[in-house]
C-alpha cells in the first residue's frame, strides 16, 4: 500500500542505524577486552622473563613463588594477584602474616607481582614500612 | 641494543636503545632520569640470575626494568 512506503522506509532507516550502532559497540567491547587480555599476557611473561629459575619452576606448578626478604631472610610466598597476595610463611610452608602493598599505578596481575618481588628481595624493609598487615586464610 | 622496561596498564612499554651510539644513550638517560624522578624504581639482573636496584644510569646494562612506587593497599 502506498500509504505504508514512507513509514517503512523510516522503518528501515531506523533499523540499519541501530544496526550500525550495535556493530560498532560490539567491536569496541571486543576490542577492549582484547587489549586487556594482551596486557595480562604481557605482564605474566614480563614477570616469567624476571623470575629466577626455581621460582619460574614452582610459579608454573603452584600458582605461586617464593622470595626471600633480603634483611631479615623471611620467607615471602607471592600468589597470583594484585593485591592482597603477599604471605610471609614459616619453614613448614603455613602462612604467618600477609602483607598487602601495590603500586600506586594500575598494572596487571604480572607486574604486580614482579614488583613485589623485586622489592622485597632489594628493600624488604623499605617493602614493609608501607604494606598493611592482614591476617591470612591460606597456606 | 639495550632495553629499558617500564611497567605500565599495557603490561610494559620497552625502549630500546644503541649503547654505542651517544644521542641514543643520551635520550636513554633522560628517560632514566625522568623515570626515576616521578618515582619508578630501576632494576637490573645480575649475572648469576638475581635482581639489584641501580640508582645511577648504566648504558651497559642490556636490560633495566622500571616499576612504580608501591603503596600500602
Amino acid at each position: 500500500m502506498p500509504i505504508f512506503e514512507p513509514l517503512l522506509r523510516a522503518a528501515e532507516a531506523h533499523f540499519r542505524s541501530f544496526l550500525a550502532v550495535s556493530v560498532r559497540g560490539a567491536k569496541a567491547l571486543r576490542d577492549s577486552f582484547g587489549s586487556e587480555n594482551d596486557a595480562e599476557t604481557r605482564g605474566l611473561t614480563l614477570l616469567r622473563e624476571w623470575l629466577s629459575p626455581e621460582q619460574l619452576a614452582q610459579y608454573q606448578a603452584n600458582g605461586y613463588f617464593d622470595v626471600t626478604g633480603c634483611d631479615s631472610g623471611k620467607r615471602y610466598r607471592i600468589h597470583y594477584g594484585t593485591s592482597m597476595n603477599v604471605h610471609e610463611i614459616d619453614r613448614d610452608g603455613w602462612a604467618r602474616a600477609g602483607w598487602c602493598f601495590v603500586p600506586n599505578i594500575y598494572l596487571v596481575a604480572g607486574d604486580v607481582m614482579l614488583a613485589q618481588k623485586i622489592a622485597l628481595e632489594t628493600d624488604e624493609l623499605g617493602a614493609l614500612a608501607v604494606a598493611k598487615e592482614f591476617s591470612p586464610s591460606r597456606r | 641494543m639495550a632495553t629499558q622496561i617500564v611497567m605500565d596498564h599495557t603490561g610494559d612499554t620497552r625502549h630500546n636503545f644503541d649503547p654505542k651510539d651517544v644521542q641514543s644513550i643520551l635520550k636513554a638517560e633522560a628517560r632514566f632520569k625522568e623515570l626515576t624522578r616521578v618515582g619508578f624504581t630501576p632494576a637490573v639482573r645480575t649475572p648469576s640470575g638475581g635482581v639489584v636496584v641501580t640508582r645511577t644510569f648504566d648504558p651497559t646494562a642490556e636490560e633495566t626494568l622500571f616499576f612504580p612506587r608501591l603503596v600500602g593497599g
